[in-house]
């Protein structure tokens, strides 16, 4: 076996948004950035790209520079949709456009009428919810030919949840050799949000899988639910906490096979000359942060995060009743006039006494399930 | 990463000129280009939508 250290590559998340480019490109133009993520689905709204930001993906491509991040392919409907078909046709599309490094999705399932059109939520973490995880990320796999990985979650309703995530994944991205991209802000919500330390959530990540990391900021929610508590959001319109540049320093060292570490924000974050700013020197914190770790690390076993040829099943996995569940929560979600009345409509639901297991779910959570949820629905509407 | 001049000029205007989200593959004149930004900066203030990249928290 191949011994190898890393290199780790700063890196940004760049789309086609006049807020972040501008951001972005006193960084390109210093030769600071060494990769680009860029969200390939996210181009819903545009007939074309444009020559220039093509010519500016084909760079980065062509030194093995440029990583795809998708949105909306809604890993866990318990449907198989004409969607996710779509998404996929897309996907190998792209991948004859340009040259990915590899291809990464979210954990989850989108609610809504289509895939621009709701809110992404979790999922009870069973065989059935496995079955169809593996047999989606096959075809993806498939589609893109390289390797394949997942986010960490932000969002959770239990501390349950939060500490069996990271085996979940570990099982899930086993049958493709898949990665985790380890974001350190969703990581810093679960820990702020469930009171938990540090120390004690990160190793029940399969670190081994970590080969992207992403820093972001958020924001913080005022629960009505539990007066005094805070919430802490993955919004993405803020500057890097200093808390999750700690988590930086801390977490590289633990990730034997990373080989990106990218800066978050969305452009809604980045529509002043001060807020760019700061974009510019939380990147530079960040690559400074890199350099200093990265030379820590030793030599190990390399992982492309290849797998052999994957059998995709002539079906495509699906489960029924989990659609339904999947179309009632939304429902309740989106509807629901304030958190008890969520509540109360959970535990009368096909969800209630189901793996789901909606009676532990944390009052203050399903609040913020209901904003999240309740946000989409109307920028869907205004979009 | 090093880029070229030329890439990084072609970006510079593209971002002035294209704005946030016209992707026409065509090359337009720069005064209707203009226009064609401005308008959708307005339509962009209108209704900003918080998607992209996934501010989904």
């Amino acid at each position: 076996m191949e011994w190898v250290k890393t290199g780790i590559l700063s890196s940004v998340a760049c789309n086609l948004d006049v807020d972040m480019l501008t951001a972005c490109l006193p960084l390109l133009e210093e030769s600071k950035i060494d990769a680009l993520e860029w969200s390939f689905d996210a181009l819903y709204r545009e007939k074309e790209i444009p020559d220039w930001f093509r010519d500016l993906l084909t760079a980065f491509g062509n030194e093995h520079r440029l990583i795809g991040h998708g949105i909306f392919f809604s890993l866990f409907s318990g449907r198989w949709l004409a969607g996710q078909e779509e998404w996929l046709q897309q996907l190998r599309q792209m991948c004859r456009d340009f040259r990915f490094d590899h291809i990464t999705e979210h954990f989850g399932f989108m609610t809504g009428k289509d895939f621009h059109h709701g809110a992404p939520l979790g999922i009870p973490y069973t065989s059935t919810t496995l079955r169809i995880g593996r047999d989606r990320l096959k075809r993806i796999y498939d589609a893109c030919a390289c390797p394949v990985g997942l986010e960490n979650l932000a969002f959770s309703t239990s501390v349950e949840e939060v500490k069996k995530h990271g085996v979940f994944l570990d099982q899930l991205l086993e049958p493709v050799n898949g990665f985790i991209i380890l974001d350190l802000h969703n990581l810093y919500c679960q820990l702020h949000n469930f009171g938990i330390a540090f120390e004690d959530l990160i190793d029940l990540y399969p670190l081994h899988r970590v080969r992207e990391i992403h820093i972001s900021g958020g924001s913080w929610d005022e629960s009505q639910a539990d007066p005094g508590r805070t919430v802490r959001r993955d919004t993405h319109d803020n500057s890097v906490p200093q808390e999750v540049f700690r988590l930086l320093e801390n977490a590289i060292g633990r990730c034997p096979h990373l080989r990106y570490v990218v800066l978050e924000q969305l452009g809604v974050g980045l529509q002043t000359a001060a807020a760019r700013k700061t974009f510019y020197n939380d990147f530079l914190t960040m690559q400074s942060i890199v350099r200093e770790k990265g030379e820590m690390l030793v030599p190990g076993p390399a992982n492309t995060f290849l797998s052999g040829p994957v059998q995709l099943s002539g079906e495509k996995a699906e489960d029924e009743t989990l659609y339904r569940q999947q179309l009632e929560l939304s429902g309740i979600l989106e509807t629901a006039a304030s958190y008890e009345e969520a509540i109360h409509r959970l535990h009368n639901s096909s969800l209630a006494r189901s793996d789901w297991k909606v009676e532990t779910w944390e009052p203050y959570m399903v609040e913020v399930a209901m904003k999240i949820a309740q946000k989409w629905k109307v920028n869907s509407v205004n979009s | 990463m090093k880029l070229s001049k030329s890439l990084l000029s072609a970006v510079m205007i593209g971002i002035a000129v294209h704005g946030a989200t016209s992707c026409k593959k065509e090359k337009t004149d720069p005064d209707k280009a203009k226009q064609e930004a401005e308008k959708k900066s307005k339509e962009k203030t209108s209704t900003p939508y918080p998607c992209p990249a996934c501010g989904m928290g």
